[in-house]
């Protein structure tokens, strides 16, 4: 069980050709700016490449590469080095932008793709689950979010008033 | 032994502040370590059974799925 080598594969998917730019999201992106917590799959957020009448997005030459190199699919997921790893379309504008904008990490001598703490942030209060809303307050109390990018974010998102409801649970002392 | 509690939550507050400040490399090898141990404890089934209280998946899986769906 090794999570570089998911990552080393991705990265040979992509100089493959198979896809055209991922970002790493979920619990394991959120690692590379806070602490480790347990997750048992792995959110690869991935570009398509396009082509004519090619719209719909279709992840089966994403499987079929990885079936031949080993890769063996379970449920929505295909296991790389012991890991589920989903491949998931930008499926709002938000994410589209996460995708867009996400940095390059050095994970010991090894290029990995991770959208930005602001993003994986958003996000998290977008997807709104109690899960999510416990990493966004890690996010907060780590202090590894850039306030006036964060707040641009949410406002470019449509995300202000779902802010404004997390504070008032979360972040005030008053009910 | 004294029951502090802030001294407590303090204290958890600075270990999470020293694991978040490891270097990434070390954390992702934390994260295999964990879902080892965590699938361990789930007796090595990746996928819990349909008795098993879940949350709901991510909108954004949702939103796959119906991608898929309209394709075939």
């Amino acid at each position: 069980m090794d999570i570089k080598t998911v990552i080393t594969t991705i990265n040979r998917m992509q100089a493959d050709g198979i896809i055209d730019r991922y970002a790493i999201g979920g619990a394991v992106g959120a690692t590379f700016y806070l602490e480790p917590v347990a997750t048992l799959d792995v959110d690869i957020f991935v570009a398509f490449p396009s082509g004519p009448g090619n719209l719909l997005v279709n992840p089966q030459p994403i499987f079929d590469y990885l079936k031949a190199r080993g890769g063996r699919m379970e449920s929505e997921s295909i296991v790389i080095a012991g890991w589920p790893v989903q491949f998931l379309p930008p499926g709002t504008p938000l994410v589209v932008e996460a995708l867009q904008e996400a940095v390059e990490r050095d994970v010991d001598g090894t290029r990995a793709r991770v959208f930005t703490a602001e993003h994986l942030a958003a996000i998290a209060l977008q997807t709104g689950r109690a899960k999510d809303k416990a990493r966004l307050l890690q996010f907060i109390e780590a202090g590894v979010l850039d306030a006036a990018h964060f707040q641009a974010l949410l406002a470019r998102h449509g995300l202000v008033d779902a802010w404004h409801k997390f504070e008032r649970q979360f972040l005030r002392d008053e009910p | 032994m004294s029951f502090d509690l802030q001294k407590i939550l303090e204290s958890k507050r600075t270990l999470r502040r020293q694991l978040a400040a490891r270097p990434v490399a070390e954390k992702l090898r934390m994260l295999d370590a964990l879902r080892e141990r965590t699938l361990a404890t789930r007796g090595g089934a990746t996928q819990p059974d349909s008795s098993t209280l879940r949350e709901e998946p991510a909108p954004y899986r949702v939103r796959k799925q119906q991608n898929l769906k309209d394709r075939s």
